[in-house]
């Protein structure tokens, strides 16, 4: 029964993707002995990234980028919709909560982990690009804060990108056409709006996804370290030592020492 | 033992994978145990300064963790100073340090980029197999370093001051500036340097030894030495017109207003100590 219901479908996709192979190759490897909380800051920045995917995602659904204003209430219907997530849904003021500081969690265990893998050397062979991965990662995290920073539609957000706009203006040859490309016309508006919300809702987090994805892969694929001073076998540095002596001979290189 | 770096890695990490086979545990379900009260850790974090946050605030009155939502967005109104999220502390806070029209882009683009290219080449210019902190002095400092100014910027940034337009008006500045520049009685003049003092140009320019000097904004205070009225305000309406891609254009405040400003402009001529030029 269990066979037919579930096996049988799972070999099925299984012999057409090898979907069921990846899965077991991902969980059912070893790590080192001694890895532990230190190492758990990469997980806790995925879940907080998670957790920005999902509450963004129910976000994107109540918010409307435009700066026009809503006859109904008198003020632009970006700013409206906010106040309507924030105070009428059903937690949406939770939703909003979460997304927002989400985000300020995301960038701190962003540094954690980044600081944990530069105190453990883990950016060293054979892991570089996963080092780079992660720094990439960091870079596309801040451009996330920085064009959802704007969405709000309020003084902060309005004044805070006024001057976003104009620090990009001021790199040479790409400054007028990236301050250009930014505001989306001669003022920011509406086509701000949803040129920053498309960035900050599809572009930029289908990179991210992307990276992240890569960024796991090689995880699975390369280990993880176990810390510098582990005492572990798989955490030490171990010179061959070439047996000698009465001993030579006898036994097999790279077993001497424990 | 001459081998290569490259050989000695490839022998090393084959030993690590080697040693992980035989001794390691299991990631699944041990390893992830760990990860998964991280990660309720992580959630819960988020849902307590979320409810912090909504419950200690009330619309724009801001509780420990900051408002709801600011005032709706208000392009006409300059009174407001801008502060980026706390992550940009510290480029906003380099700003200010570096806020000479000829060295700002040091700060927007120079010291970020060098940063950036320091930070994804670092496994290619620390090459060494070691990785014991204690043994790794360089890198220690280094890290400690950039915590250290990052830190310290960050911090800046936070508790950086800057004046509101009201506060200037309220405490007479602009009559000051009247006297100092000697166009006092002059209407449109000191109309205009109302103006100046609360459309928020402080932010940028310096005027009179006040104001911040952001993004390589120029020092005003003898600026009606250079041109006249006319030229301010088509200068105001389209900056970008005389190739300043940085300011924002003031067309909105209006004809009236421009030319108020203009005047004033005009009448900054440098104050009590004239200038030889």
């Amino acid at each position: 029964m269990v066979d037919l219901a579930v096996l049988a479908p799972l070999d099925w996709v299984d012999e057409r993707t090898g979907a069921v192979r990846g899965t077991k190759w991902f969980l059912f490897r070893n790590v080192p002995r001694d890895i532990s909380w230190a190492q758990t800051l990469g997980f806790g920045t995925l879940i907080a990234f998670a957790v920005q995917t999902l509450t963004g995602a129910i976000l994107a659904m109540y918010y409307k980028p435009a700066s026009e204003i809503d006859p109904t209430t008198g003020k632009p219907l970006a700013y409206a919709s906010i106040e309507h997530i924030t105070n009428d849904l059903t937690l949406g003021w939770l939703v909003r909560g979460m997304h927002r500081w989400g985000a300020s969690v995301f960038v701190i265990l962003l540094f954690m982990h980044m600081a944990r893998v530069f105190l453990f050397g883990a950016y060293k062979y054979p892991r570089e690009l996963l080092w780079i991965t992660g720094v990439l990662i960091l870079a596309m995290g801040m451009l996330m804060g920085f064009t959802g920073y704007l969405l709000p539609w309020d003084q902060t957000a309005y004044w805070a990108t006024v001057v976003g706009i104009n620090l990009n203006g001021t790199a040479p040859f790409a400054g007028p056409w990236l301050s250009q490309f930014l505001a989306g016309g001669a003022e920011i508006g509406s086509d701000t709006l949803a040129k920053w919300y498309a960035l900050h809702m599809l572009l930029i987090p289908g990179a991210l996804i992307a990276l992240i994805g890569i960024h796991l892969y090689l995880v699975a694929r390369l280990g993880i370290t176990s810390p510098p001073w582990s005492d572990e076998a798989a955490g030490r540095e171990r010179p061959v030592r070439k047996p000698t002596g009465a001993r030579a001979g006898l036994v097999r290189p790279g077993s001497g020492s424990k | 033992m001459a081998k290569g770096l490259g050989e000695q890695n490839r022998e090393w990490y084959a030993r690590y994978k080697d040693d992980v086979k035989k001794e390691g545990k299991a990631f699944f379900p041990r390893a992830m145990l760990h990860d998964t009260i991280m990660g309720i850790v992580v959630v819960g974090v988020i849902i307590g300064l979320a409810v912090i946050w909504f419950y200690d605030a009330d619309g724009t009155e801001a509780g420990v963790l900051g408002p709801w939502y600011e005032d709706p967005a208000e392009p006409g109104t300059t009174d407001f100073i801008p502060r980026p999220d706390w992550y940009f502390y510290f480029l906003f806070y380099l700003l200010r340090i570096f806020e000479w029209p000829e060295t700002v882009v040091i700060a927007t683009v120079g010291i970020p980029t060098i940063l950036l290219m320091l930070l994804i080449g670092l496994p290619f210019y620390d090459r060494r197999r070691e990785r014991r902190p204690s043994r790794r002095p360089v890198a220690m400092v280094a890290a400690v370093l950039t915590v250290l100014s990052m830190g310290v910027l960050t911090y800046k940034g936070a508790t950086a001051e800057e004046t509101l337009g009201s506060t200037l008006i309220a405490d007479g500045v602009p009559n000051e500036w009247a006297e100092k520049q000697g166009f006092v009685g002059n209407q449109k003049a000191e109309a205009g340097a109302e103006l100046f003092a609360a459309t928020g140009c402080l932010q940028c320019h310096i005027y009179l030894g006040l104001g911040a000097g952001n993004l390589g904004a120029p020092d005003l205070s003898e600026i009606g030495q250079t041109n006249d009225v006319a030229y301010f305000v088509q200068y105001l309406s389209n900056p970008a017109r005389f190739g300043n891609t940085v300011m924002g254009s003031y067309s909105y405040l209006g004809q009236e207003n421009l030319a108020a400003l203009g005047a004033f402009l005009e009448a900054s001529k440098g104050g009590e100590e004239p200038d030889s030029r």
